[in-house]
């Protein structure tokens, strides 16, 4: 399938002032500012074909949004290409805006002192949506979004759930072909957060609409993407199925126990002294084991405990995403060092 | 805002999923947009009336102040002998109207979009309108004019009940004038907006943009002649004003007004007006395209 959204070498840096300290360097400042150049994305190339929906993580400053600026044609490009559809969104602004949405979370795109079914009105106007197509939609948003219940109040009386609620109903409204969604949980508490991943499926499987979104909450990756990109310092360090990413830093798995009587984890150490698991140092009653599943079973080093010690509870978990992201992270800051 | 034949409705599947289909606006859809723009401004600064009716009060203060200053003025002026005191041209009672009209004018085209521009350039919030399939300027202007519609009822109308009457304001010496006046006014309004809209832009430039804010807004009561009429000025500051946007703000719209502009100089007037509203607006649709390609968007 020929992919809707095409990067290519896409680069953006940003000029930086140092400033100098004190009196005299404030001086020295005004006639010879030191500047820097900051490299925010650095040589970025991806494909995105239509209808996926695509995780695109990293810490913050990693220039997740400045790459979302480029792709929505907020901010042009130091070099490299985007062409997103046939169009570049710099450049074909007007055209290209009409096919896409964007929910930046720090902001919103509702017209702060109307009321929030005035803004749809205006969007409706903006993006010329038929009335058919406006009563389709809104039905749909109000029975996901529950939207109806404050379509009559200014925008600014909304709570944040509310408002990101009706940012994203305003994002789609056009049936937009590309939606950005840069940090839609940003701020909400558990159950709104849960609203919109549940929505963000829906609508994903209603209008097969193609999505980029950015989020340092990997929960939203893992509940709604399949691909993920990891951008870190600019550049990207993964860019594949998140399972395959999972592979990649291996099946870590992590074993907590609980023992009827206080002991030291040197003697744990030497219970499992053949199998390739690392235990926590530690006294006392509650231990911490580290291993891969594909070198050593859980049960293996489960049997080898029991034997030994009277043990009253124990849990295994797989490692969150959170934690396989600080792997890449870490692995490659030793690859460049 | 491309002005095509028809409209090309966008497909919700289109039948290559790798483009985006071409699309313009139908120009009753461009029409109807602006209209709506001009509507939700009217009814958004009704939302906020209160504020105006203080803003009654001040108008009136600024044009007694100047009426008393002005009668004192001439009071002390000596004529000479079977002449009216002139003062830059004018008697009293055409001073008195020159002020009163100024002011009546400035309550019309008054509006505060550079400072809206920056801020929004400032906190980033523009980034929200480069999104959308529009153009900020145009927009904008649409706005203004539902202001400039809401001041018209809301400030302007009471104004006029207020001063005209208590400073026996003279009516312009032919009634063809109410209607010059106002396309002038018109112009004026169309004038100041894309001024404003190009201080704005500087805040993509400046770190901090209150202090040019401040200044333009000082300065721009005295260029428009607002404050005082440009005869009363030496003749080299009348050259330079000559030249400048700001006379077609009040000076000619209230010289038009007075019947001081007749004729062909009638024309010529509200033909500068239209030349300045015109180059303005290129000037800030350049500017500002050039610096969203140039500048660095502020903020998240």
């Amino acid at each position: 399938m020929e992919p809707i959204i095409q990067v290519r070498d896409l680069t953006r840096d940003y000029r930086l002032t140092h400033k100098r300290e004190g009196v005299a360097g404030g001086l020295v400042d005004l006639i010879r500012p030191r500047r820097r150049v900051l490299r925010a994305v650095d040589n970025v190339s991806f494909s995105i074909d239509p209808g996926e929906m695509v995780g695109y993580i990293g810490a913050n400053g990693a220039g997740k949004s400045t790459t979302i600026k480029m792709l929505t044609g907020i901010l042009t490009p130091t070099a490299g290409t985007v062409r997103v559809g046939g169009l570049v969104p710099w450049s074909d602004r007007l055209q290209y805006t009409r096919h896409i949405g964007a929910v930046f979370g720090q902001r919103t795109q509702l017209w702060w002192d109307l009321a929030v079914v005035e803004s749809f009105r205006l969007l409706k106007k903006i993006y010329e949506v038929s009335d058919d197509v406006y009563a389709r939609q809104m039905g749909v948003f109000n029975d996901l979004l529950g939207i109806d219940e404050f379509l009559h109040q200014p925008v600014r009386k909304l709570s944040l759930g509310q408002r990101m609620r009706c940012d994203l109903a305003a994002a789609l409204l056009h049936q937009p072909r590309i939606l950005f969604l840069d940090e839609p949980t940003i701020g909400l508490d558990v159950v709104a957060k849960e609203n919109v991943r549940v929505f963000l499926r829906e609508i994903r499987d209603l209008q097969g609409v193609t999505v980029i979104l950015t989020t340092h909450d990997l929960g939203d990756i893992e509940q709604l993407c399949r691909r993920v990109i990891i951008i870190d310092k600019g550049k990207v360090h993964f860019d594949g199925d998140l399972e395959d990413l999972r592979v990649r830093v291996g099946r870590r798995v992590r074993l907590s126990l609980e023992l009827r009587e206080g002991i030291s984890s040197d003697r744990l150490v030497g219970l499992t002294a053949g199998l390739p698991v690392s235990w926590e140092a530690n006294e006392g009653k509650l231990h911490l084991a580290e291993f891969r599943r594909e070198e050593v079973s859980g049960a293996d080093v489960i049997k080898a405990v029991v034997n030994a010690f009277p043990v009253s509870d124990l849990h295994l978990a797989e490692p969150a995403i959170e934690e396989i992201v600080r792997d890449i992270y870490r692995a490659s800051g030793k690859g460049q060092a | 805002m491309k002005d095509g034949g028809s409209t090309a409705a966008v497909a919700a599947t289109p039948a290559d999923p790798a483009r985006l289909v071409p699309w313009s606006r139908s120009v009753p859809a461009t029409l109807g947009l602006y209209f709506t723009f001009i509507r939700l401004a009217f009814l958004k600064f009704l939302a906020y009336r209160l504020r105006y009716y203080t803003g009654v009060v001040s108008y009136t203060v600024f044009v007694t102040g100047h009426y008393y200053i002005y009668r004192a003025l001439f009071a002390s002026t000596v004529a000479e002998p079977g002449q009216p005191v002139l003062i830059g041209g004018l008697t009293l009672p055409e001073m008195i109207t020159y002020v009163a009209v100024g002011w009546i004018g400035r309550s019309f085209y008054f509006n505060n979009i550079a400072r809206e521009l920056s801020r929004m350039i400032q906190e980033g919030e523009i980034a929200m309108n480069l999104i959308k399939p529009f153009h900020l300027q145009t927009v904008m202007m649409f706005e203004v004019v539902g202001e400039a519609a809401f001041r018209l009822l809301m400030f302007t109308l009471p104004i006029v009940i207020v001063i005209v009457p208590v400073f026996d304001v003279m009516a312009p010496p032919r009634p063809d004038l109410y209607g010059w006046t106002f396309l002038s006014f018109l112009l004026a309004l169309v004038i100041y907006s894309q001024w404003n809209f190009l201080i704005g832009c500087l805040a993509f430039y400046l770190k901090n943009i209150q202090g040019v804010l401040r200044a333009q807004m000082v300065s721009m009561d005295f260029l428009t002649g607002v404050i005082l009429p440009f005869s009363m000025f030496p003749g080299w500051f009348q050259t330079v004003t000559a030249w400048l946007p700001f006379q077609g703000i009040s000076y000619i719209p209230v010289t038009i007004y007075l019947g001081k502009r007749t004729g062909p100089d009638l024309y010529q007037a509200i033909g500068i007006q239209l030349a300045w509203a015109v180059g303005l607006f290129i000037a800030g649709r350049l500017l500002y395209r050039y610096s969203v390609s140039k500048v660095i968007v502020q903020g998240g």
